[in-house]
């Protein structure tokens, strides 16, 4: 017992050794990574607040917007038709002043900019300035959060389908190089050049103006059905074209690229070398191409989630579907700094997030990956 | 290799099919995005006015036909869905039967597509269109050391013949809008009524481009340092370049018009620097920033005039003289027309009226409209149009300036043909894009129409005059102080003049938030005071017996008096509900406000007085009906919002929201149909009930009894429960569904509307007549000789009792008027102009034409044609 102990001391302290070692070079590596990641997203945001307000100019052409408005406004009000001029100026100004108020405008936009980066970092993502919620709030939490739901319905929808379907179908087209499927799919592949809302204007023409089996846009029937499943289908027969229309763009340019993808991984020598064993094609697939296919496979589908969360401006504006693309949109055409930096801190949080899990999921999925190993 | 190759051009041709295919409806980026430069005003306005004979009673306007009498009471629809649509498949839309209205104007140039696709339309007013200049100069000395034409006047004149109105107005829209010369809108009361003038001048400065050259040369020749050079203006060895900024967003029509009058521009001489730039772009250089700057020398406006306006002799101060509510614009601070200057003077008495009668307003009308085109501070270019497409066998009134979606009527008519029930699908750009409430919520057309189906008011809007009409009330007095210049149409109100309109001293004339009550006129004017108007209005017997709430509440006195304690103690200082932003509002009102008095609590009738007047008297009354500027809502459902509003819960206005709201806290805008509002309003109600609450106990008690406050509260819930929002009002229609998020709502008929559903039912199509100008082809002159004016109106004559005139403008060969002549009535539909031997003697012989104009009082366009005959000596 002695002598196993004396043996198995230095073995168990060496293990022990390592582990701490291996915990400390990940924390170590971890912090490093967290914190280059954080810089980068408060460099990301500061430069997204500063572009939104185009350095300053936007404070002139927001101020510049609520006189012509004010004044619109009062002197369209027929209380103040008979007032005379220099009343009615001077409530002008009043109501001007109070309005540059309320949007902060008297403060120079470096203070205010401090302001929007600390509120985004913490996420508190405080108040828009002209856009309201569908049910009346300014809260920017409340915008972002009625959206989300249709966002997520639509872009998971599509792109879930979009990635599964392409990636199975391009696995199966690599074991037919050269066949007719193949060449067709090569052939089709330069159609996604044209953006999805191209086909979408396209399908509504089809089915909706022509054909009359779906709808031209909205996420409901009018009048709403009254039972849940009823409403259901609806917003299924709602959501066909738009994510159509998003597959279709991306489908086979998708099922080229895995497809090329799968092909150099396929002409690897120890591919080469399985087949020559004489291994059946489906292990050779799954351990010899799949697996080291793996990373690159992950980090995409870990990107398309995040990519879901930003929606598709044009897409939804043309089959009026109310998700976040199109409220970043009207964000940026009404200089909305609170609604734009609220999107981009989500955005960028899930991506500085996704981008840290990554570094790790290499590590547990590819043997070939240690954390904190020269940068591998 | 043929079978790549094959695969190749399949490719190539998908693609092509998907481009031309999607090439073909151009999607909106964004449509939603509020347009600065347009705000809509959607709340009824008291602005229409129109000076007439101060004496003088003319035949009340009916605009028959005899309507199918119905039982239905409410709406003539079963349902109304709303939807929200894409502008740019609109018509496709109604085409395909997905809708079938799209409520809200389409510009001109989408009249051929609506015409081809066989859909009727509603016309309005739309966009109107103009050059603004700036008028610094002629050097810009403080800064660039160019030149400016633009600061000398004639050289901005030049312009009104550089630029052929009507090329554009074909080109750019169709042919659907009208020439435009002056701030005033084309074809509308003021125009008309200074009908020779406006074709005289119209004729001065017809397009002309080699008179706008003439004119430019002898201005730039002027300028020092400038020369002529091969045609072109030459400064500083340097052709002269003017800055250009032309507006490439909302209706994108300013595009070709900028680019159109910068080849103008550069046919004369000049070089053109074209800027093309958003709202937001521009804005900042020609409205906020300096003249001195040399940083834009011409833009692109364009304004919009939602309402029949029946006096807009404001408009020249508001668009031309540094007195303009833009006057803290240095583009206006520019204008050489601040009062001292004839031309500021001129605008200044035409936006006050400060005049005796109303043959003295004209003069000074048609004297300000040759001083427009003299300065021309703007030139104007089109008075653009918008259509609303319907499909056939959709019924409804629209109103000539707002359309369908801007009227007020639009509810009260709109049907399926010869068909009571029904469902009609209603389509519009955007749908709840603003929290709804009636103080300080949605301005948006989108909203405001719908809202309008559900909300009341004690009058109706002439859609097709501008005058008003009696909905909720029998009759009423006007009284105003002798010398103004003030008339009336309409039999339903009496016109009476007196030299001195003394206020009584119980007349209640302010608010006191502090002490919550009444201030009296004698306690606010210890001296006594007086007003310029006396307006007394009588409401029917069963006035608070037939008009209910959709709650089911009857309407009583306390929604009229509580209506107008909310207005000002809103915007007093001391009051809990205080709002800064609304305050303006609230001084508005107490400007010209002299005081009211119930004469009589039931039947209702309410005196009241004011130093404010429209040249109509109809317009003159004062209702208190509880409608605001965003609608209409009960006392029960306000007071409940105002104590939400007191307790920090509620704001009314987006202002006061993020004044109140801090980093850890959140105030929401009140919204009566949806988000936080509701749960809040609804604990605030049982809150009430409770308490036995009745807010502005002191005053209000007297009206309201414990009672009945909690039997409004309760009915109140009631209607929460049933349709999930708290908009009520006492409109035609019910709002019974709200997706806001979806954007989608329904509205259902009333059944307890106390009018039924044909009440409006005669306003149908406008009665814009149709005229028909014969007469001899050759005339001799130096004897007099006739024509014949024809007036019809869907092929009947039209009643000689809905004319207001007939007139004819005769021009000799010179292209001059000579004389305008008066219509001599023969019979319905039927008139005659003779011109008199001495005015035939004095004419030049030639190509000559007589143009017609018939004034309707049943519209307010007026209708024109010209015969052209040949005079021999």
């Amino acid at each position: 017992m002695g002598s196993d102990v004396e043996v198995i001391t230095p073995k168990v302290e060496k293990q022990k050794s390592g582990l701490v070692n291996t915990l400390s070079r990940v924390m170590k590596y971890s912090g490093v990574r967290l914190l280059s990641l954080f810089i980068t997203v408060v460099i990301g945001i500061y430069l997204t607040i500063m572009i939104a307000n185009m350095g300053g100019y936007v404070d002139q052409m927001m101020k510049a917007a609520i006189q012509e408005n004010v004044t619109m406004q009062i002197s369209r009000n027929p209380a103040f038709k008979n007032m005379d001029s220099a009343t009615k100026t001077q409530l002008t100004q009043e109501r001007i002043q109070s309005e540059i108020e309320r949007l902060d405008l008297d403060q120079p936009l470096v203070i205010r900019s401090g302001r929007f980066l600390k509120n985004a970092l913490t996420l508190n993502l405080g108040r828009s300035l002209f856009l309201s919620s569908n049910s009346g709030s300014r809260n920017v939490k409340t915008i972002i959060l009625e959206r989300l739901p249709y966002t997520l319905l639509l872009m998971g929808t599509s792109q879930l389908i979009l990635f599964v379907s392409t990636l199975f179908l391009a696995l199966s087209l690599s074991r037919k190089y050269g066949s007719f499927v193949d060449k067709l799919v090569i052939a089709l592949s330069p159609t996604s050049s044209v953006p999805p809302w191209f086909y979408g204007i396209f399908f509504i023409l089809l089915f909706a103006a022509v054909l009359k089996i779906l709808p031209f846009g909205g996420v409901i029937d009018a009048p709403v059905p009254k039972d849940f499943l009823g409403r259901a289908l609806s917003v299924g027969k709602h959501l066909i074209l738009p994510a159509s229309s998003l597959i279709l763009a991306s489908f086979f340019l998708s099922i080229y690229n895995w497809r090329t993808f799968f092909l150099i991984y396929s002409s690897e020598d120890y591919v080469e070398t399985a087949k020559a064993k004489g291994l059946p094609s489906r292990d050779i697939e799954r351990r010899y191409i799949l697996r080291p296919t793996l990373p690159t496979i992950i980090t995409s589908f870990a990107l398309l989630l995040i990519t879901i969360w930003t929606g598709a401006i044009i897409t939804e504006t043309v089959f009026q579907w109310p998700g976040l693309g199109r409220i970043t949109y009207q964000a940026i055409g009404l200089y909305d700094t609170p609604v734009i930096v609220g999107t981009t801190i989500i955005y960028a949080y899930l991506l500085a997030i996704t981008v840290f899990l990554l570094d790790f999921i290499y590590a547990l999925v590819d043997p070939r990956v240690k954390i904190g190993t020269g940068g591998n | 290799m043929k079978r790549n190759t094959l695969m190749l051009l399949v490719g190539m041709v998908i693609i092509a099919s998907m481009v031309l295919a999607a090439c073909q409806p151009t999607p909106a980026p964004a449509t939603e995005a509020p347009v600065v430069e347009e705000p809509v005003v959607e709340e009824p306005t008291m602005a229409p006015e129109e000076p007439e004979e101060p004496v003088v009673e003319e035949p009340t306007a009916e605009p028959t036909p005899e309507p199918v009498r119905t039982t239905r009471h409410g709406g003539w629809l079963d349902e109304i869905v709303i939807s929200v649509v894409d502008s740019d498949s609109a018509i496709t839309q109604i085409q395909a039967g997905a809708i079938d209205i799209f409520a809200a104007g389409l510009s001109s140039d989408a009249l051929p597509e609506i015409e081809a696709a066989g859909l009727e339309y509603a016309q309005s007013n739309g966009l109107y269109y103009e050059l603004t200049f700036n008028t610094y100069g002629p050097i810009f000395d403080q800064s660039t050391g160019k030149v400016n034409p633009f600061s000398e006047s004639k050289a901005r004149e030049a312009l009104n013949w550089l630029i052929d109105r009507d090329y554009i107005n074909r080109e750019v829209y169709n042919g659907g809008a009208l020439a435009k010369f002056w701030s005033i809108v084309t074809n509308m009361p003021d125009y008309t009524k200074v009908a020779e003038t406006v074709r005289r001048l119209e004729a001065k400065y017809a397009y002309n481009p080699e008179t706008a050259k003439a004119q430019m040369d002898e201005v730039m020749a002027g300028i020092e340092g400038v020369t002529i050079e091969d045609g072109k203006y030459m400064f500083g060895g340097e052709q002269v370049q003017l800055i250009f900024l032309i507006r490439n967003d909302s209706d994108k029509t300013r595009i070709p018009i900028g680019d159109y009058v910068a080849n103008q521009l550069e046919s004369i001489g000049f070089a053109v620097d074209r800027q093309y730039k958003t709202s937001s772009e521009a804005s900042p250089i020609w409205v906020g920033g300096n003249v001195a700057d040399g940083l834009w020398h011409l833009y692109t406006g364009a304004w919009s005039a939602t309402i029949i306006d029946r006096d807009e002799g404001d408009n020249f101060e508001f668009y031309d003289t540094p007195q303009s509510a833009y006057g803290f614009s240095s583009t206006w601070q520019s204008f050489d027309s601040a009062l001292g200057t004839p031309y500021g003077d001129l605008a200044d008495k035409l936006a006050y009226n400060k005049f005796d009668t109303i043959e003295e307003r004209n003069a000074a009308l048609a004297e300000m409209l040759e001083m427009a085109l003299t300065e021309s501070f703007h030139v104007w270019i089109v008075d653009g149009k918008n259509f609303t497409p319907y499909r056939e066998g959709v019924q409804v009134t629209y109103d000539l300036a707002a359309g369908v979606d801007g009227s007020q009527i639009w509810p009260y008519t709109i049907r399926l043909a010869d068909q009571e029930g029904g469902q009609l699908k209603w389509g519009a750009p955007d749908l709840f894009v603003d929290p709804w409430n009636p103080i300080a919520g949605s301005n948006w057309a989108f909203d405001q129409a719908i809202g309008r189906a559900t909300w009341g008011e004690a009058y109706m809007y002439d859609p097709h005059t501008g005058l008003i009409w009696p909905q909720r009330f029998d009759r009423a007095e006007i009284t105003i102080k002798e010398g103004l210049p003030v008339g009336k149409t309409l039999d339903w109100v009496d016109l009476s003049f007196e030299p001195e309109i003394v206020v009584p001293e119980d007349a209640i004339v302010d608010w006191d938030a502090e002490n919550q009550a009444f201030i009296t006129a004698a306690e606010k004017f210890p001296d006594g005071t007086t007003a310029l108007v006396k307006s007394v209005v009588y409401y029917p017997a069963d006035l608070f017996e037939t008009v209910k709430w959709h709650d089911g509440s009857p309407l009583d006195l306390g929604d009229f008096i509580y209506a107008w304690i909310i207005a000002l103690d809103m915007g007093k200082e001391a009051s809990p509900i205080y709002d800064e932003a609304y305050a303006p509002n609230a001084e508005a009102i107490l400007a010209n406000y002299k005081g009211f008095k119930i004469l009589s609590e039931n039947p209702l009738t309410i005196e009241a007085y004011s130093d404010t007047y429209q040249t109509d008297a109809e317009i003159d009354i004062t209702t208190m009906w509880p409608s605001f500027s965003y609608g209409e809502a009960p006392w029960h459902i306000l007071a409940n919002a105002a104590r939400a509003d007191e307790a920090g819960e509620l704001a009314f206005s987006a202002d006061k929201a993020d004044a109140k709201s801090t980093d850890t806290t959140s105030v929401e805008w009140f919204s009566q149909i949806g988000g936080p509002s509701l749960e809040i309003l609804s604990t605030w109600l049982d809150t009430s009930i409770e308490e036995g609450y009745i807010p502005y106990a002191d005053v209000l008690s007297a009206y309201i009894t414990p009672e009945e406050a909690a039997a409004r509260y309760e009915n109140a819930k009631a209607f929460f429960a049933e349709y999930g929002h708290y908009n009520i009002g006492t409109g035609p229609y019910i709002l019974s569904e709200v997706y806001l998020t979806e954007k989608v709502g329904t509205l259902i008929p009333f059944a307890d509307h106390p009018d039924l559903s044909d009440k409006w039912a005669r306003f149908g199509a406008p009665k814009v007549a149709a005229v028909e100008l014969d007469g001899e082809g050759s005339v001799v002159l130096g004897g007099e000789f006739s024509f014949d004016v024809m007036v019809t109106f869907e092929g009947e004559a039209y009643p000689a009792d809905e004319i207001k005139e007939v007139k004819g403008l005769l021009y000799d060969a010179t292209g001059q008027i000579v004389k305008v002549i008066d219509g001599v009535l023969v019979e319905d539909g039927y008139y005659t102009i003779t011109v008199p031997a001495d005015v035939a003697a004095s004419m030049e012989a030639g190509a000559s034409k007589i143009e017609a104009v018939v004034v309707p009082y049943t519209v307010a366009i007026p209708s024109f044609v010209a015969f052209e005959f040949v005079t021999v000596k």
